[in-house]
């Protein structure tokens, strides 16, 4: 046995807050995101609509200049079926930056053997999917919910005290809106990317289990005469959802609860899928 | 805080397949080899060692703490897995810097920390660069500065010396001896035995997820009864030497080594042998040199779990 002169010294210096961890994955994903001028373009993108309807929102409170273009005052009406519009523009481009960005989160770790690494710190599973999730979550979050606020105060604003008091049940509708289908399109993503790996066929995958759900549900129903296929169809499932939230006066097949219990059941599924996928050790025999 | 990495009955079963069975581990500091041929189980001892899999049975303590306490564990503990696993697209520096700060570690800490672990291993001048333009050699030791930079007192290493040229071994070499010096714990799994046996304090022999033995090499050898100690004995008259061994009650074989200046002999009492040999040395033969033939990591493996593969 060697005889050691026993001179080690561990790390004393001070360790920043356990819960802040997972923003160093969220820190380094977001980077390699915005690296493709593509998706860099398609974000910029994502805030014309908005823009839109910002002009629409000044176009309602500047009754003049319409008089001088010579349309009626009436024609913009700033109501929840604004809003829900606006979200429906911008959950549409939600979904393609996710097929664009999610799968790219995931399965390069799992490709390239890297979750040991992660896991061989004072890093948990929970907190790696946190940290990946939350790179989709907020840059959603910066296309979907966010300008829908920053609209409705500045609505509010036009509009006066009055009108955001009888109207505040909207701003709740566009974050709770907003965060579900956030919630969804992320689960799905990280839970196609970690199991099927090859980043483009997980961006393909995401389209058709929205398109061919839809296509699925629709033969169901036809097949059984029935509605129920429509559990199958997660964008049936949003717009009756979203119909609820913003009392949209649609006629849809089923309640808004059963609707809200599906989505979070493929939520749990998604999780599911995605914790049996990201886990640390490499090897089994 | 207990001074050892303890393994208490552990054992660990991918469903019905089974990883490591009825494990019983007291390791001390220095350098501990792993040794065995693949699906032995080494693997799966580093990862039940640094809580990346949880035992199914049993229990495993590193310095005291359990191992899925993660805060605690790797603060202690430094992990360089096997496989060429590296998050796409990140530069050495990048790298080092960022597991870093996922142990916590503050930005402008784990900066200085980083360059430390990079001088360590030697790669500064391709800090800067993508490691997936690095070597196969510099891949290994960038993984080694990221098992090693928070300055982890218990270093697990799955085959750090594979894929190194010569210069590169002995570099590593030296850094597990600087570590082990410390008063560190550097676990190596390998397949290398030549440089298991120069480098390892103890080594720890698997074979089908058992563990066949552990200890200082030596020690393991002489507890091996069914096979001889094989000893050669350097000497001016090996033919006279080797018929004068036979009168010898311990001698079992005898036979003139292949270059002529030397006897290589078997015998089940080493101690008694060496005696022995004081007499017939006083008789006139000049022994030039008396060494153990068979108590390196080479003969014990073959001994103990056979030819299952090629030793590199």
């Amino acid at each position: 046995m060697a005889v050691y002169r026993r001179s080690y010294r561990p790390y004393s210096g001070s360790l920043t807050a356990e819960w802040s961890r997972f923003l160093v994955l969220f820190r380094y994903s977001r980077r390699n995101l915005f690296r493709s001028k593509f998706l860099t373009g398609f974000f910029v993108l994502c805030f014309f609509w908005p823009i839109i309807c910002l002009i629409m929102i000044y176009l309602a409170h500047s009754a003049s200049f319409l008089a001088k273009l010579g349309l009626p005052a009436e024609l913009i009406t700033i109501d929840n079926n604004f809003f829900l519009h606006m979200l429906t523009v911008q959950g549409v481009l939600a979904f393609l930056m996710t097929a664009f960005a999610g799968p790219g989160l995931v399965s390069p770790d799992l490709a390239n053997g890297a979750l040991p690494l992660y896991f061989c710190r004072p890093f948990s599973r929970a907190e790696y999917i946190l940290g990946k999730s939350s790179v989709l979550g907020i840059l959603l979050s910066q296309i979907t919910w966010i300008p829908g606020i920053i609209l409705f105060i500045i609505q509010c604003s036009f509009a006066g005290a009055s009108w955001a008091w009888n109207n505040l049940w909207i701003a709740s509708s566009i974050i709770l809106g907003s965060l579900i289908w956030i919630a969804i399109l992320s689960m799905l993503a990280m839970a196609l990317s970690a199991w099927v790996k090859w980043r483009v066929v997980a961006g393909a995958l995401l389209l058709a289990v929205m398109f061919f759900g839809a296509g699925f549900a629709q033969a169901i129903n036809a097949v059984l005469r029935t509605d129920v296929g429509h559990f199958f169809n997660l964008l049936y499932l949003m717009a009756v959802i979203g119909q609820s939230l913003f009392k949209g006066e649609s006629e849809l097949a089923f309640s808004a609860g059963e609707a809200w219990i599906a989505i979070l059941l493929y939520c749990a599924i998604c999780l599911w899928l995605l914790m049996r996928k990201v886990r640390a050790y490499e090897v089994v025999k | 805080m207990n001074d050892r990495i303890v393994f208490e009955e552990v054992s660990k079963f991918y469903k019905e397949i089974l990883g490591v069975n009825r494990v019983n581990l007291s390791i001390p500091p220095g350098i501990t080899s792993l040794v065995g041929p693949n699906g032995s189980g080494k693997t799966t001892l580093m990862n039940l060692m640094t809580g990346l899999v949880k035992p199914s049975r049993g229990r495993i303590q590193v310095l005291g703490i359990n191992t899925d306490d993660a805060e605690n564990l790797f603060k202690f503990v430094g992990y360089s897995t096997q496989f060429d696993a590296f998050p796409r697209g990140l530069t050495g520096f990048q790298f080092i810097y960022s597991y870093l700060c996922l142990s916590g570690i503050s930005a402008q800490e784990a900066e200085r920390t980083a360059w430390e672990a990079i001088q360590r291993v030697n790669l500064v001048d391709a800090a800067s660069r993508k490691i997936g333009a690095y070597s196969k050699g510099m891949r290994q030791r960038i993984r080694l500065a990221q098992a090693l930079a928070h300055n982890p007192k218990v270093l697990v290493l799955d085959e750090p010396l594979n894929g190194l040229d010569p210069l590169a071994r002995a570099e590593m070499i030296a850094l597990f001896r600087a570590s082990a010096a410390q008063g560190s714990y550097v676990i190596i799994s390998s397949h290398i035995l030549h440089e298991v046996d120069v480098i390892s304090d103890q080594v720890i022999l698997l074979s089908n997820g058992y563990v066949v033995a552990e200890g200082q090499i030596q020690t393991v050898r002489n507890e091996i009864q069914e096979h001889p100690t094989q000893i050669l004995i350097r000497c001016d008259r090996p033919r006279e030497l080797a018929a004068k061994l036979f009168a010898s009650e311990y001698m079992i074989e005898a036979s003139i080594h292949n270059d002529g200046r030397g006897v290589l002999l078997k015998t089940k009492d080493a101690d008694r042998f060496y005696l022995a040999l004081n007499q017939l040395a006083l008789d006139g033969i000049q022994i030039e040199s008396i060494a153990p033939a068979d108590d390196d990591v080479l003969s014990v493996y073959e001994y103990l779990i056979g030819n299952e593969e090629v030793v590199r």
